[in-house]
């Protein structure tokens, strides 16, 4: 039984790690442009994408081909802040719109380059790390640590270099923030790359595990969006929490029971928290 | 006022013409333009007040659902079926109302994205009553005045009434009182309770009239189709009449009409290549978004009533 619990605790953690990958961009874009943006699992799509044309197609090193896939949607991210969400900050319906609309051509771009197949890649990680009874395959354990790792810096970057807090000031108050100096419009462009990048660093990872098709960002996007509602819209802490609880919860739910009942769990979690509560846990007042 | 009389006369000889050509494929086409312009309305009425509703394909699915297990369970004819089914609908929608209207903005297209997920993951997993994934077949075809509307060709004029009921309905609303006060709540509502406005209220029956219109949509597609399964009611619905809605335009009557008549063809037209009607629709809503904020209609009638038209017109009235 307690075998049972720690092999719960440990694939809720680990799937917690990726969920907080992508919660944390979503997350980051809310609270620096007030844009819900649901293109945020397209980001996801594009990074897994050029991973398996990279390094699947093209034979470059894996984790080589991650950092050029984050860094080169984090190029797109700020291209597609500049022209087509900048005239929306602050108007949340049209910007959120827009997005629905930049999600849509992605997926579609996706489907008329790569086809609509499933592609499987071959596994940089492989092998499974048996401690005691507690199975934890090494692949999973190695994204957990890289998204750990990717977390912890983003947190660092945050908290203490002057950009980190410029981007923290224009979240609190942006009127403030300008008048302190902070140029918003490159202060919302860097925030959409980094989120971009984070988001495509969770696809390249997960790439070699769930495989590459254009509709794959779909559920990565759900489940940020589940994560980010229940932390608090704009909430970095509450992302990260947010996204550990619902990595536990979905995983004692799959295990219990089946996962559209974990799916629809969650999303009665989200309709209860938005009634109750709609900043979420950690949302600050509005 | 001469464009608009324009844009009628278009309409009207587009609604006309799949009765003159009566080809089968087109008379489908021509109906699934009219339920989908149904739902249309049923989203811009909600626009109307502000608010962005992701939940009208709930109604969506109770209306066909509903109707559909009335008309084989207990052997109701389906029209009947359809409007207790409707009327179902818009009830649910007056009972969620004031629970879910109190939540605004970005919130509440949250909210109601959620809730529409939870409905189509039930209607998935509620394999006794809805089917599962494998969903219901055999749903009794439509008759009135015992003649009998399996074939498109025959449904299309009982769809196109519905689809003019609708416009109608919206067009009435916004002329009338009813249209001054959804404008003025959208325009500014703290404004709209000071004058003395139940917004709250105001909002609810809003909701309900959208329901009730999703809901009949609803049931006419399930006899229409004759099969139903959860596919038929994801975010994609949300997505479409979205799109309709932007591209016609939200402010004026005609907007769901012109955006309805110009969308809905586009996936037969591009039957082989689904992936360039996503492109299509993905690259419109950009273009639109980003430049023809206001939809065709707000291209060619202007903006309409204006800013603020709502609330001096409530004032004056007092």
């Amino acid at each position: 039984m307690t075998q049972f619990i720690l092999q719960i605790i440990a694939n809720g953690l680990l799937s917690g790690m990726v969920y907080i990958l992508m919660a944390l961009g979503f997350t980051l874009i809310f609270g620096i442009m007030r844009i819900v943006n649901f293109a945020h699992g397209e980001l996801y799509m594009v990074g897994a994408s050029l991973v398996l044309v990279l390094y699947a197609h093209n034979g470059m090193n894996y984790f080589v081909a991650v950092l050029l896939a984050a860094l080169i949607t984090a190029g797109l991210g700020a291209l597609i802040e500049r022209f087509l969400f900048r005239p929306f900050v602050n108007t949340e319906l049209n910007g959120m719109i827009m997005s629905l609309g930049i999600a849509i051509s992605l997926q579609a771009a996706a489907l008329i380059v790569m086809g609509p197949q499933w592609q499987a890649m071959e596994r940089p990680v492989s092998g499974a790390l048996d401690f005691g009874g507690l199975v934890v395959p090494y692949d999973r354990l190695f994204v957990g640590g890289v998204a750990l790792a990717i977390i912890a810096l983003f947190y660092l970057f945050l908290t203490r270099s002057r950009t980190g807090l410029a981007m923290q000031a224009v979240a609190q108050d942006a009127e403030t923030a300008s008048l302190m100096g902070v140029r918003i419009g490159s202060v919302s462009a860097l925030a959409f790359a980094i989120a971009a990048g984070l988001a495509a660093a969770a696809g390249g990872l997960m790439a070699p595990i769930y495989s590459v098709a254009p509709y794959m960002g779909e559920m990565p996007m759900l489940k940020a969006f589940v994560v980010v509602v229940l932390g608090g819209l704009g909430s970095i802490p509450g992302a990260v929490v947010g996204g550990l609880v619902i990595g536990l919860v979905e995983s004692a739910f799959a295990s219990a029971m089946h996962s559209t009942a974990a799916l629809i769990a969650s999303f009665a979690l989200v309709v209860l928290v938005v009634l109750v509560r709609p900043r979420g846990l950690f949302g600050k007042a509005v | 006022m001469m464009r608009q009389l324009a844009t009628l006369l278009v309409i009207a000889v587009l609604a006309v013409a799949p009765m003159l050509i009566g080809d089968r494929y087109f008379s489908h086409i021509a109906v699934m333009v009219c339920l989908m312009g149904i739902m249309a309305f049923s989203m811009n009425l909600m626009l109307k007040v502000g608010q962005l509703s992701l939940a009208q394909v709930v109604f969506m699915s109770t209306g066909a659902y509903g109707s559909a297990l009335m008309a084989m369970a207990w052997g109701l004819p389906p029209v009947l079926a359809i409007v207790l089914a409707g009327i179902a609908s818009g009830i649910l929608a007056l009972v969620l109302g004031p629970l879910l209207l109190h939540i605004r903005g970005v919130y509440f297209v949250l909210l109601t994205f959620a809730l529409a997920q939870v409905v189509n993951l039930i209607l998935q997993d509620w394999v006794g009553v809805t089917g599962g994934n494998s969903g219901l077949f055999n749903i009794p075809r439509l008759e009135l005045f015992g003649i009998r509307l399996a074939r498109p060709e025959a449904l299309y004029p009982f769809a196109l009434f519905l689809f003019a009921l609708a416009f109608l309905a919206t067009y009435l609303l916004d002329r009338s009182r009813a249209g001054w006060v959804m404008h003025s709540i959208e325009e500014n509502e703290d404004l709209s309770r000071a004058l003395g406005v139940d917004v709250m209220r105001w909002r609810v029956w809003t909701f309900g009239l959208s329901g009730l219109m999703a809901g009949i949509a609803g049931g006419v597609y399930a006899h229409f189709i004759g099969f139903l399964s959860p596919a038929a009611f994801t975010f994609a619905i949300s997505v479409n009449i979205l799109v309709i809605n932007v591209i016609g335009g939200i402010r004026s009557p005609f907007g769901p009409v012109v955006g309805a008549i110009l969308l809905v063809p586009l996936p037969e037209l591009l039957r082989d290549a689904q992936q360039y009607q996503l492109l299509a629709y993905g690259v419109l809503l950009i273009v639109f978004m980003a430049f023809f904020r206001t939809g065709i209609t707000g291209f060619l009638f202007g903006t309409g009533p204006g800013q603020v038209a709502g609330l001096r017109k409530l004032a004056r009235a007092k």
